[in-house]
């Protein structure tokens, strides 16, 4: 075949264009960190690319409804624990008014501690934390705003209470309960006991009648304990859950880099190889042009 | 017996020859790196014997030889070479330009990425789960306006930049034209130029050069036919003569009576070469959205354009787009703009025909896939409470969330705008109940047989196991397949036209080496024989001043 100088320097010319090509396709990779910048690299892997960066966003956003779902259990039990405390109070007060050694005087003061801490229970039922009701089902804002528990004379409600069940999903389709159910402690009955229990304070003397309340007292502190002891259960489980969900994006962000982070040891020593072919070609070029006949004819 | 003076006149015949020899190597020299220049070479041939075989020949033995001449000049070229370096230019020309625009696409779509419009969605997605765990607060529903906001301006920009590129290519295929039909004026000018210097018996090889150039320039933007026919006169059996130009297709396509090949430069004898009545332009017709309709084949007078050749289409040469299957820059750029199926002038209305077309397909896709999103997204929508209440203390319904039906239209509602609180959701109406806001989450994740506006069989719904999502990522894998093959079949085309280039050069380029030699190797024979006319003018002043002398 017959070889001229034109077709040696276009080739020199193509090689060392390609040559810089796979440097840059090199370099992007390097500063980039991606095996791949655009989808033609590898359709495959811009595709995978793109559902696992989904994936991960997603389990994310999981893990902040988590802190949330924690904020609601972690509120919930400490108002709780709060009840418990005024519930075993009240018991004992009611132990104490029970055994006829008390003048009328003496339960009366008693009768005004009860109404306290009655007032008490009233504030923890309408407990708001960010700015909403926790113990009032979905409707967390309350009565239009207004406080849910609001109590006529005899105790009883003033507004029905709403008893739903607030959901917060946590993993894909898995949506856990995180509110406790109002009617469950909060109910009607204990309001009106109590304020019954402080009315037989008020004007009565009969023993029989004061010691029917401890009986009572000891029904809504085990309502309050199955509701403590639920609560509990359910905040396990969610712990269990947030581990699995941090798992999961562990392993999801693991997928993706393997999906399509560039190996860079390997990128660096491809670019190195590429360097040494890069520049061979170029002193290789630099001799091919030089010389011809008319350099040795005279 | 011979003339006296007979090697004087070898000598003279020998000397021009070797000249002209040298000066052809002088200009091959010169030309050594002239773009689409073809080496010349002398062809030498021997003049005719003394003494010819005729009646009255003098009786001498044998044939004495009576030197040389410059038979002709001639271009070192295979044409079959040609043919085949411009099949693969063809090639070139095609996936180059489709590599370019595939990568204008890749580069609007921009995925995966943290920026592009899946990356939207997914915010989108995070901003309505943050809704559902704080539906009574008023800035979880703002950031969902907003994510909202993010999603269809991420949508119209990807639009309207797929839009600005079609433009583009609309506005690259005006310019190619009036490049071809300039190539095709200029072939036509030289073929003039070769018709008259051929009947002489001359060989015009830089003509031949620069048509060659012509054509294969000519062969970037379509797939072409080069036929020739010998000049009238005399013309040298070396002539090439004058070439006429088809376009490669498939003749039933050509609409028109009789379905005639699409003659781009006419070299037939029975038209005036360089007129314009031996040329076809071509003329491009589109429709107001950019799309071509069909392609004109027609004689350049005055007052002609596309409308005035679509007007009276009966009369004229011309391709449907859709059948335009010729290979070349034009054909990728029409795939790009975008061109009419089904298409027909007199036809009877637009729903007869659709566009088609590489980045109509995306553009369509993503509409489909828009539509499905905002009927599904406002049938969950309207199906939970807002948290704002009518006037009896009642929550109200959801409406619609998102405007329009395409990528361009979608647009969030201007009540949502003006009132977040209108954000349906809840599944209840309690406004601590924020599942209807996963379930709009869902709307993006979801199979569409899962949807509640799905209707068993609809056309115009994404198949049934398809979710938005998948689907608009099956819309980047698809494109990036695209891309992958276009940028192969470049790399592909173009190591093969450079292997036909290089046989090509490998006969016709200049070898500066080979020039070098030649033109020593002339420069001795020059001088051998002004040494043989030397020689002989020896003889003569032998002859004519010292013969006779004899005994003086």
């Amino acid at each position: 075949m017959r070889v001229t100088q034109s077709m040696l320097t276009n080739n020199m010319l193509r090689n060392i264009s390609s040559s810089y090509q796979s440097l840059g396709k090199y370099m992007d990779q390097l500063s980039t960190g991606k095996k791949i910048n655009r989808p033609s690299d590898d359709p495959v892997i811009a595709m995978k690319g793109m559902d696992y960066r989904t994936q991960v966003n997603q389990i994310e956003q999981f893990e902040r409804n988590i802190g949330e779902v924690h904020n609601w259990m972690d509120n919930s039990d400490s108002a709780l624990d709060k009840v418990q405390k005024g519930l075993e109070r009240l018991r004992e007060l009611a132990v104490q008014a029970a055994n006829g050694t008390y003048e009328e005087g003496q339960r009366g003061n008693i009768a005004s501690e009860v109404d306290q801490i009655k007032e008490h229970l009233l504030d923890l039922a309408n407990t708001k934390v960010n700015n909403r009701f926790i113990f009032s089902g979905t409707a967390t804002t309350g009565n239009a705003g207004e406080k849910p528990y609001e109590l006529n004379d005899d105790g009883t409600f003033a507004n029905p209470i709403n008893t739903d069940n607030v959901n917060i999903e946590v993993s894909n389709g898995t949506k856990i309960r995180v509110n406790v159910q109002p009617d469950s402690i909060f109910t009607e009955e204990l309001f009106t006991d109590l304020t019954e229990f402080s009315e037989a304070l008020k004007d009565g003397t009969d023993d029989e009648a004061i010691g029917e309340f401890i009986g009572k007292l000891d029904t809504h502190i085990d309502n309050n304990v199955n509701a403590r002891a639920d609560l509990g259960a359910r905040q396990n489980r969610i712990d269990l859950i947030e581990n699995r969900v941090k798992e999961q994006l562990v392993t999801a962000k693991d997928m993706m880099s393997k999906n399509e982070d560039a190996d860079l040891e390997e990128v660096i020593m491809n670019l190195t190889s590429q360097e040494a072919v890069h520049r061979a070609a170029l002193s290789g070029g630099a001799r091919i042009i030089q010389p011809t006949l008319l350099d040795f004819l005279r | 017996m011979a003339s006296t003076f007979n090697g004087l006149e070898v000598a003279k015949r020998a000397l021009h020859t070797q000249q002209s020899a040298l000066y052809t190597t002088g200009h091959n020299i010169s030309n050594a790196n002239t773009e689409g220049y073809t080496r010349q070479r002398v062809n030498m041939t021997q003049t005719g014997p003394y003494p010819p075989a005729s009646r009255n020949r003098p009786e001498i033995p044998g044939q004495v030889g009576s030197g040389v001449e410059a038979g002709s000049i001639q271009r070192v070229r295979d044409s079959f070479i040609d043919k085949q370096y411009r099949e693969e230019n063809t090639k070139v020309g095609y996936y180059e330009t489709k590599a370019d625009m595939m990568t204008k696409l890749e580069a609007i779509l921009n995925e995966p990425t943290e920026e592009g419009l899946s990356q939207s969605f997914d915010l989108f997605w995070q901003s309505l789960h943050d809704l559902s765990t704080n539906p009574e607060d008023s800035g979880a529903r703002a950031v969902v306006k907003e994510r909202a906001n993010a999603v269809v301006d991420s949508l119209q920009y990807v639009h309207s930049s797929l839009e600005k590129v079609r433009a583009n290519q609309k506005d690259e295929i005006g310019v190619n034209n009036s490049k071809i039909n300039s190539l095709i004026d200029q072939i036509n000018q030289v073929n003039e130029q070769i018709s008259k210097i051929e009947p002489h018996g001359y060989v015009p090889n830089d003509l031949y050069d620069e048509r060659d150039r012509l054509i294969d320039q000519l062969s970037t933007y379509a797939d072409i036919k080069v036929d020739y026919r010998a000049s009238s006169g005399q013309p040298s059996a070396i002539a090439q003569g004058i070439a006429t130009i088809t376009l490669a297709v498939d003749n039933s396509d050509v609409e028109q009576e009789g379905n005639d090949p699409v003659v781009l430069v006419d070299g037939g004898a029975d038209v005036e070469l360089g007129s314009s009545d031996a040329v076809n332009h071509l003329f491009t017709d589109f429709d107001n959205d950019n799309n071509l309709k069909a392609i004109f084949f027609a004689n350049p007078t005055e007052g002609t354009t596309a409308e005035s050749l679509a007007d009276d289409y009966e009369n004229q040469q011309f391709i449907y787009s859709d059948n335009f299957n010729v290979q070349g820059k034009l054909q990728a750029l029409i795939d790009g703009a975008g061109y009419l199926t089904d298409f027909q002038y007199g036809g009877a209305d637009d729903a007869d025909y659709t566009s088609a077309g590489e980045i109509n397909k995306i553009v369509t896709n993503i509409d489909t896939m828009v539509s499905q999103f905002i009927t599904e997204f406002n049938a969950v929508h309207q199906d939970g409470y807002a948290l704002k209440t009518d006037e009896n203390g009642n929550p109200l319904q959801g409406e619609a969330f998102f405007t329009g039906t395409t990528a361009d239209t979608i647009a969030v509602s201007d009540a949502i705008l003006n009132d977040v609180d209108l954000i349906a959701a809840s599944t209840t109406g309690a406004t601590g109940d924020g599942e209807n806001a996963i379930e709009l989450a869902n709307v993006y994740t979801k199979r569409v047989e899962e949807y509640l506006s799905y209707e068993e069989g609809d056309p115009a719904q994404l198949d049934d196991k398809a979710t938005i999502k998948s689907y608009f990522e099956s819309i980047i894998g698809e494109m990036g397949v695209v891309a992958e093959e276009a940028n192969t079949m470049l790399n592909n085309s173009q190591i093969l036209r450079q292997q036909v280039s290089e046989s090509k050069q490998a006969i016709s380029s200049v070898s500066l080496d080979e020039e070098m030699t030649n033109l020593i190797q002339f420069q001795h024979a020059y001088n051998a024989a002004a040494r043989s006319m030397t020689v002989v003018d020896e003889m003569l002043d032998r002859i004519i001043n010292s013969m006779g002398l004899v005994g003086r």
